[in-house]
């Protein structure tokens, strides 16, 4: 469960005040998912990073289970984000020098899940984004699609809570990006894990249970 | 994270950016070869001016005051080449009615030709031979007495008062002026005194340390006066030891920039990389995670490295030493080099281990620069700009 509290964030840059979340309250619940949408500028990537903990808010409160989330220090921001998140981001995900079976190991030895269990987990991984076979090859042989299913996969590979991805099929065609996402709906359904997607893609935002609208910063529709 | 892991990434990542970690290692294994040979060169050179030095006469330890009854084959101690016993008197040389001062040495001649290489300095005529009536003469005394070889001479204590008439078998010069002036040779035999002080000069094994052979001497015979090179030669002693400033010098220079070179490329690599580093953040990998992430990538590196460059180092060593450098033509007017101006590089603790020591120092060192940058960065921040 998590809860975003009067939530605000301001830039200053060469343009001048630039608000980027403007009182923004919300709260998700366990296991649900949703889509943040948006015109470009309107701040889905900066709510998407200040629940992540990459960013920290100007004012207000995100609760994570109860706990403040802005108030954590480094090493707790740390172990919040190896433990409870994941993120997929549009494009270059993996780490270029790991190949695809390492990459999928990084959360989980982050996690301290090692030995058979990290083989499983692995494999069945895999098996389940329908990359069997590509354990030894390197991101760099990968297509655009492939490297966003590793990625997915990666994103979940420690059975985090909260999943949260950025424009994740804005670099595929679109009916990859819809497999995609039909998977990880299911598989965070399963999971229960909560699915936070930021998108312009009209077709993913119909199949999500809730889509939240930001314009300039500021919540528009709620439904 | 475990240490064991990170050292699995640092190790994946060198592997598999081999192009980039090859360019970064030529870097530390030039400088690491490079060094070892110019310190091993450096010693090479030291040994060879007090080689030089001392093997023109004096020896790595001259004895004198020896009381006359004591066997000097006790001085024969571990660790000695050679001992070589000299007796001494002051003599008045004269022809024609020149006078002249001399200090006359007698000498083994053969034992002396082993040991010494003043008889390679003879301009003129040839070194003295066992028992024969000769003197080898320094070539400013056969000037002031017009004398040249086959030549002779009378020596005495005083004008008139003949002991011995000697004929000038050799004459020679060397350059150095302590040898260069008033001094003059005959074989044993034709030492016109029973007489004389003793001696003596002590050639060392290589490796074989001055200072306590002399201490042993001293316990030895404790009436004797022995001092080492490094008390009657001073000015070579702070030339070795300038050398040997100058080296390290040297050394932490060229570290201190390859450390810039390895921490300003491995900056630029990470620059290159950033977003993988903000991916990583995003995963929730600590800042000391990180920072033992790079410092064991550039770790391995300088440690691999710098092997490799001590390996290159000490062969390179090892072939010149074989055949030694020829420096004749530099060497030449030197006094330090009087008999030879060929060197052979030395390893030595000091010329092997300091290189690699500090690449593998300020190779860490150069860790701290990309990992201070990288833990400061905000992952959002690298995520939006890369
Ligand atoms: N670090 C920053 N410095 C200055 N302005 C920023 C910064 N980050 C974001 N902004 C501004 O904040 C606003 C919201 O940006 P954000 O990236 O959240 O938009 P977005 O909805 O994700 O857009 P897009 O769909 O194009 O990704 C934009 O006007 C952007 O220019
Ligand atoms: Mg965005």
């Amino acid at each position: 469960m998590i809860e975003i509290l009067n939530v605000s964030k301001n830039y200053t840059s060469g343009r001048g005040h630039i608000t980027a979340l403007a009182d923004i309250s919300l709260s998700f619940e366990k296991g649900q998912s949703s889509v943040l949408a948006g015109k470009s500028g309107s701040g889905k990537t900066t709510l998407l990073n200040c629940i992540g903990a990459l960013e920290k808010p100007d004012n207000g409160k995100i609760l994570c289970n109860g706990r403040d989330i802005c108030t954590f220090n480094q090493k707790q921001r740390a172990l919040f984000q190896r433990r409870e998140i994941g993120f997929v981001f549009q494009a270059a995900n993996l780490l270029p020098w790991l190949t695809v079976a390492e990459n999928l190991q990084f959360p989980l030895e982050m996690n301290g899940i090692r030995g058979k269990e990290q083989t499983r987990r692995i494999s069945g991984l895999l098996a389940t984004f329908g990359l069997a076979g590509y354990d030894t090859a390197m991101p760099g042989e990968l297509s655009g699609g492939e490297a966003q299913r590793v990625a997915f996969a990666r994103a979940i590979a420690h059975k985090p809570a909260l999943l949260l991805a950025d424009e994740p099929t804005a670099s595929l065609d679109s009916a990859t990006g819809y497999q995609l996402i039909q998977l990880m709906l299911s598989l965070c359904a399963d999971q229960r894990t909560t699915l936070i997607i930021a998108t312009h893609d009209i077709e993913l935002i119909e199949m999500t249970d809730r889509k939240i609208y930001l314009k300039d910063g500021h919540l528009e529709t709620k439904i | 994270m475990r240490l064991r892991y990170i050292l699995k990434l640092s190790f994946l990542h060198l592997v598999r950016s081999w192009r980039s970690t090859i360019v970064l290692s030529v870097m530390v294994i030039s400088a690491v070869a490079s060094l070892i040979f110019l310190a091993s060169l450096a010693i090479g050179t030291n040994d060879a001016m007090i080689r030089n030095s001392i093997g023109l006469f004096s020896g790595h330890i001259s004895g004198s005051d020896i009381p006359p009854r004591i066997d000097t084959e006790i001085l024969a101690v571990q660790g000695v080449e050679h001992v070589l016993v000299r007796r001494q008197q002051r003599f008045l040389l004269w022809t024609d009615g020149i006078f002249e001062p001399v200090l006359l040495m007698a000498v083994n001649p053969l034992q002396e030709q082993q040991s010494t290489a003043l008889w390679k300095k003879t301009v003129a005529g040839r070194y003295l031979q066992p028992g024969e009536d000769g003197i080898y003469l320094n070539q400013e005394t056969a000037a002031r007495l017009h004398l040249s070889v086959g030549g002779w001479v009378h020596l005495g204590t005083f004008p008139g008062d003949i002991l011995k008439t000697l004929t000038v078998v050799g004459i020679y010069r060397t350059g150095i002026s302590q040898l260069d002036q008033g001094l003059a040779f005959c074989p044993n035999e034709a030492f016109p005194s029973a007489e004389g002080l003793i001696t003596t000069a002590s050639f060392l094994q290589e490796g074989s340390s001055t200072d306590e052979i002399e201490q042993h001497y001293k316990r030895l015979i404790p009436s004797g006066k022995f001092r080492a090179w490094t008390e009657f030669m001073p000015d070579l002693k702070q030339l070795i030891d300038l050398n040997f400033v100058c080296m390290a010098i040297v050394m932490i220079l060229v570290f201190a920039l390859v450390s810039v070179g390895i921490s300003c490329a491995f900056l630029i690599f990470t620059l290159k990389n950033l977003r993988e580093h903000g991916i990583m953040k995003t995963m929730g990998i600590m800042p000391v995670d990180s920072t033992l992430f790079l410092i064991c990538q550039i770790g391995m590196l300088t440690l691999c490295a710098a092997t490799v460059g001590m390996v290159a180092g000490v062969f390179a060593v090892i072939l010149f030493a074989k055949v030694g450098i020829d420096l004749t033509s530099l060497t030449s007017h030197n006094q330090y080099f009087v008999v030879s101006g060929v060197i052979y590089p030395r390893l030595t603790a000091v010329s092997l281990l300091p290189p690699p020591v500090l690449a593998i120092i300020f190779g860490l060192a150069a860790a701290l620069w990309p990992s201070l940058y990288i833990n400061r960065k905000s992952p959002a921040d690298i995520l939006r700009t890369v």
